[in-house]
């Protein structure tokens, strides 16, 4: 649903320029001055072959004086005092061109990467203000490829293209004019060129586009099937399926080898068909200025100039089409990334001293609770549930039951569609969720560690912990065993993905980090499924040392865990189905009985 | 990289592309004589007629011009994208036929980086090498010889510019090369940040350290910044001094030139003449630059292609095998041994058992305690150390790998299900399933009261990785898919453990009241006691070893392992 194809273009091409040249505001003035520079530059740059083409004139001029005095002479009286002159007056030009060029290009270079640093640090500021909902339901690769080749398109354009795009035009102009300023005859002879390389371009241009279209398309799907055949190659060896897979796979490639061959090649023809249609010019304007000059209507130097600007002419053409491409491309990128931070972002409360209480004894209440993570269904509704502090809540329910729905409200990764969550009769909904968040520390199914040393990914529980407490939070963990046994010990870097560990090892380890946080409540979600059971006993230990006196709420399947929880919460469907501890349970002989009694069946 | 492309290349059209690109070069570099005779003899003499023989005589060199550079680029573009067709696929069919230990030697997103990303930066500089890098020599040398005999004097010119030239080139390249790959590491840590921001959202707010987050990011953002700048600002610099060279040259050749027309030595038209050479010379220099910043780039992605290229696959399939389709289901292990490559420790170490048809062989054990690594080697991801595995009486070795795998159905600890729809993934298991069979299976594997409340059923879509399903929905699926393979070993890696007790439970009765699966041989690696107390054979395995095998009584009896597992689990008095 969400860009996937990156050659897009943008949907609303002006107002994303609009909304880019205001996000580069603060660099107002660099830019006016890269382009002052630029056009400076090529000015300079531009003038030059008219200047040197004197001093060919000069040169020529003492030649036809040599020949028309009869006197044979061991030299023609050329003017050096003028070609001097003029020779200074072009390095002096050369010179000035180069230096506003140098200004231009370092301006650019600096400026360019701090607008893409700002960019880079807005869009990432926008992710920590996004809901969870967002992560949910976009893919982490399309978040990735608008974060990484999105920006590196605009980077790139910034850097070389802008400048490029306001050169050429100039240049377009500015040669021009002194085509014109020389002679219009032969102007209009090269301006007849003109039309010809837009035929040119016009036509091989959308056909190359078209094959460039279907090459990213390809290649879009041969990175998909790599992807989701790699990961999953050892089902598709268990299943024998290599050979369909190979089979998939060369006829995208083929695909892809077609249509990138024919892509390349016409885009590659664009530049000797223009260069072609550039020679022509070259030799129309030769052989005309070559009579006129024969004639003596144009000087020498300057037809040698007007050539010069020939050659120039057609480049401005070719770069521009270029760019402007390149520019689409980029505007659809700036939009796909304020697309994103564009999203809507997770409500602030507006005023900490607004926050209702109620007269609560309990620790965390949940009232009338209705929430669904799609608008048009509720998972939840009119939920009750009151913890006192200091209980053990145990919660479990068959997969879909609503377990993991209610932790993510605790913390509040979602927003109720209504009722209340009280914290200490505080409503959850009226704090700030860090502040909310202090008050609980998790231990999740998916075992999240960053890429850093396992020493890091314990302290970041509580990052003012000090060397001793993250030892003695990895011990209680059962994690200082296994540590001590690799090289590196507390050093070891996790690699990203974390292939140096176990999974069950990565899940003792958020264990220490939950550990180490001490929060005032814990919550574990499934946390123990890959850790086996002997371990698990000796986590259990530590952690009923850990649970004493603290609010904690745990998910598990396995009903061995839990039995000794003051508050067995049964759900299904979003609802609660029974409550009480594992005797009163049991003896209802209701689903939390029987769930427990299939442990045993046969 | 020289390796992959004599491999990869084809040697003639290669050669069409460089022959093309010389008679461009040769074509490009007449032009310039052409306008300095149509200037000496043309239009210094006024001869228009001359002029107008020149002139066509350009215009027929710049025809062929254009000929010679569409073949090249004709050739350029189907040699690189070819070799970018044939790389991609020699690797991943190289791939797929990995065993588990190649696998896990570079890890799947490095090999799919490898696969798209490096093979797609070495198809690019092919391209240029074959139509611009190459030209910067030919040019140079072409160019050179030509200004050479223009005006052999004025060609002292360029022995004070070359090197000026090289030096300006070299210092650059000597400050922005360790840049551009100090830019790159940068640039991978910001993305890494980044990722790890996505994927470990939850815990990063629940651990409120959204702020530390911000500031990784920002320190990484910052120091790309600099670097950036850096190497930007050295690269900026670059073409306004090849400028000023070029330039400077350029004046130096008409003041010189001026003289030696002055004293008669030299017609005016080669001054025009000997100016376009000379910026053909610098120009190819620039471009000879370049491979200095590409050609290190793809060198560094052909080393990583041939690693993988080169990796052996660890498995050797026999050449001939006797079939033995109508043997009865059995899996033994006879004093298998088992050690990872480079590893110092046995992860297994010397033990035998077996099973027949319709029993079941049940592996518990602690983290790491060897039940994933064991039954690998039935299907072979990993082959034995010592001792060898049988299925159906005959050893795995002499298997063809196909074979091995129609016997062996495998659920995969963590389920793995590809884009498509249920039906498709069911297919996987038996291409001319029935709905009647996929039904049947989804009914065992309990799967079947939710995929009927799919919309669609069995043409209900399914996201890549599965992504639309939950954790335990995934697994049934998974569960499905081996089911409705017709083989005779069936394996379960801890696929119960996403399943509530009630499911487990329901499903493990189902496989054995299947009137076909019951005759087949099941092993199952779980963590829960309830799941193997049924099993005809119990492996405790602990630290690699097999401490003990037999029926949950006799364990219980005398295992000691064993009962501290099973004391963990269940309360005492309620075993």
């Amino acid at each position: 649903m969400h860009g996937k194809k990156n050659f897009e273009g943008a949907k609303d091409f002006w107002g994303t320029v609009k909304r880019l040249i205001k996000f580069m505001g603060p660099w107002k003035w660099m830019f006016a001055l890269v382009f002052v520079f630029a056009i400076g530059s090529t000015i300079f740059q531009i003038v030059t072959p008219k200047v040197l083409g004197e001093a060919t004139t000069e040169i020529y001029a003492g030649i036809k004086r040599g020949m028309a005095s009869k006197q044979s002479m061991s030299h023609y009286p050329i003017n050096f005092t003028r070609i001097t002159h003029i020779l200074l007056t072009v390095g002096a030009f050369y010179l000035i061109s180069a230096a506003l060029a140098i200004g231009q290009q370092l301006i650019m270079a600096n400026v360019s990467q701090k607008i893409v640093y700002r960019l880079r640090k807005a869009f990432k500021a926008k992710m920590q203000r996004l809901p969870i909902n967002y992560y949910d339901t976009h893919q982490n690769g399309d978040i990735m490829s608008r974060a990484v080749n999105d920006m590196d398109n605009i980077a790139g354009t910034l850097q070389q293209s802008l400048a490029q795009f306001v050169t050429s035009i100039v240049t377009f102009i500015g040669v021009l004019v002194m085509m014109f300023s020389i002679s219009w005859k032969l102007t209009l002879i090269a301006l007849l060129m003109l039309p010809l390389s837009f035929v040119v371009v016009g036509i091989v241009a959308p056909k190359s586009q078209k094959y460039f279209a279907a090459q990213q398309k390809s290649l879009g799907l041969i990175n998909n099937q790599v992807e989701e055949d790699f990961a999953g190659q050892s089902v598709i060896k268990a299943f024998n399926k290599e050979d369909e897979s190979i089979k998939n796979f060369e006829a995208e490639n083929q695909r892809y080898y077609q249509s990138s061959w024919k892509a390349q090649f016409i885009s590659g023809l664009i530049m000797p068909l223009t260069m072609m249609v550039k020679n022509l010019g070259y030799v129309a304007v030769a052989i005309v200025g070559g009579i006129q000059v024969a004639s003596g209507k144009v000087t020498l130097g300057n037809v040698q100039a007007f050539l010069q600007y020939v050659n120039q002419f057609s480049q401005p053409i070719t770069q521009i089409a270029n760019i402007a491409n390149t520019i689409q491309a980029t505007v659809a990128s700036a939009e796909r990334i304020f697309e994103v931070l564009d999203e809507p972002e997770m409500p602030q409360p507006k005023n900490q001293a607004e926050a209702k209480s109620i007269d609560s004894q309990a620790k965390i209440e949940f009232k009338d609770v209705q929430f669904g993570y799609t608008d048009d269904k509720l998972l939840m509704d009119g939920f009750n549930l009151q913890v006192q502090a200091g209980q053990k809540v145990a919660i479990v329910g068959p997969t879909g039951a609503g377990k993991t729905t209610l932790i993510n409200l605790l913390e509040r990764f979602y927003d109720l569609k209504g009722g209340h969550i009280y914290l200490d009769g505080q409503d959850t909904h009226q704090m700030k969720r860090e502040d909310l968040r202090s008050h609980f520390s998790m231990v999740l199914q998916d075992t999240w560690l960053f890429t850093g040393s396992i020493y890091d990914n314990i302290k970041y529980g509580r990052p003012d912990a000090s060397k001793e407490e993250v030892i003695k939070a990895a011990k209680a963990a059962h994690v200082d065993t296994f540590v001590r046994q690799l090289p590196d010990g507390y050093d070891t870097v996790l690699n990203e993905a974390a292939s140096n560990i176990s999974q069950g090892q990565r899940q003792l380890i958020t264990i220490a980090r939950a550990f180490l946080a001490d929060p005032e409540i814990l919550i574990l979600d499934e946390a123990t499924s890959s850790v086996d059971t002997r371990t698990e006993v000796l986590i259990q230990k530590a952690m009923d040392k850990l649970l004493h006196n603290r609010t904690s709420f745990v998910v598990a399947h396995r009903l061995s865990t839990i039995q000794d929880a003051d508050n067995i919460i049964v759900m299904n469907h979003g609802h609660i189905l029974e409550t009480g501890n594992h005797e009163s349970l049991m003896q209802q002989q209701g689903f939390y009985a029987d769930l427990y009694n299939s442990q045993f069946d046969n | 990289m020289l390796k992959l492309f004599k491999k990869n290349l084809e040697i003639l059209p290669v050669l069409g592309a460089i022959i093309f690109l010389g008679l461009q070069v040769i074509s490009d570099l007449s032009l310039p004589k052409l306008t300095s005779n149509l200037i000496n003899y043309g239009v210094a003499k006024g001869d228009i007629n001359y002029i107008i023989h020149i002139g066509l005589a350009m215009l027929g060199l710049s025809i062929l011009s254009i000929l010679a550079s569409s073949g090249n680029v004709y050739f350029a573009s189907t040699q690189a994208q070819k070799l970018g067709a044939k790389l991609r696929s020699q690797i991943f069919k190289h791939v797929i036929n990995f065993s588990g230990n190649e696998v896990e030697k570079f890890g799947s997103s490095s090999l799919i980086t490898r696969t798209t990303n490096d093979v797609l930066q070495l198809q690019n500089v092919v391209v240029m090498m074959l139509r611009m890098m190459l030209m910067a020599p030919l040019m140079l040398f072409g160019a050179s010889f030509m200004a050479y005999f223009t005006e052999k004097r004025l060609t002292i010119l360029f022995l004070i510019a070359i090197p000026i030239l090289l030096v300006v080139v070299g210092v650059a390249m000597y400050y922005a090369v360790p840049l551009f790959q100090k830019l790159q590491k940068q640039i991978d840590k910001i993305n890494l940040v980044f990722r790890e921001g996505l994927t470990g959202v939850r815990v990063i707010r629940a651990f409120r350290q959204d702020e530390r987050e911000q500031k990784r990011f920002d320190q990484a953002n910052q120091d790309y910044t600099k670097t950036g700048i850096r190497v930007f600002s050295i690269v900026s610099l670059l073409f306004p001094f090849m400028t000023i060279i070029l330039n400077a040259t350029n004046i130096g050749i008409v003041w010189f030139g001026s003289h030696m027309i002055a004293d008669k030595s030299m017609q005016v038209g080669n001054l025009v003449s000997f100016m376009t050479y000379a910026s053909m010379i610098l120009f190819s220099f620039m471009m000879l630059s370049m491979i200095f910043v590409f050609v290190p780039r793809a060198a560094a992605a052909a080393k990583r292609i041939n690693e993988v290229l080169e990796t052996q696959n660890s498995i050797i399939e026999p050449e001939l095998t006797q079939t033995n389709q109508d043997a009865n289901p059995e899996l033994s292990f006879e004093n298998v041994e088992f050690r990872y490559p480079g590893a110092e420790k046995e992860a297994l170490e010397r033990f035998s058992t077996s099973v027949k048809g319709g029993q079941t062989l049940a592996l518990i054990g602690g983290t790491g305690s060897g039940k994933s690594t064991l039954i690998n080697l039935i299907p072979r991801f990993y082959d034995v150390t010592n001792g060898s595995v049988k299925v159906d009486g005959q050893d795995i070795k002499a298997y063809q790998k196909a074979a091995l795998h129609e016997k062996v159905a495998f659920v995969q600890q963590k389920a793995v299900l590809f884009k498509g729809t249920i039906r498709s993934n069911l297919a996987y298991g038996k291409a001319d399933a029935t709905d009647e069979e996929m039904w049947r299976a989804l009914e065992i594997a309990q799967a079947k009261d939710f995929v009927m409340e799919l919309e669609g059923k069995l043409d209900a879509t399914v996201e890549q990785n599965g992504d639309n399903f939950s954790g335990g929905q995934k697994q049934r699926l998974a569960i499905a898919r081996a089911l409705i393979k017709e083989a005779s070993i069936y394996v379960f890696d801890d696929s119960f453990s996403a399943l509530d007790f009630k499911t487990d439970a329901k499903l493990r009765q189902a496989l054995k009241d299947d009137e076909k699966l019951s005759k087949k041989v099941m092993v199952i690696v779980a963590q829960r006691i309830s799941t193997v107390t049924n099993a005809d054979k119990i492996l405790v395995l602990d630290d690699g070893k097999v401490v003990g095998q037999g029926t949950h009584e006799e364990l219980m009896a005398e295992n000691e392992v064993y009962q501290t597992i099973v004391k963990s689990q269940l309360k005492e008095g309620e075993a």
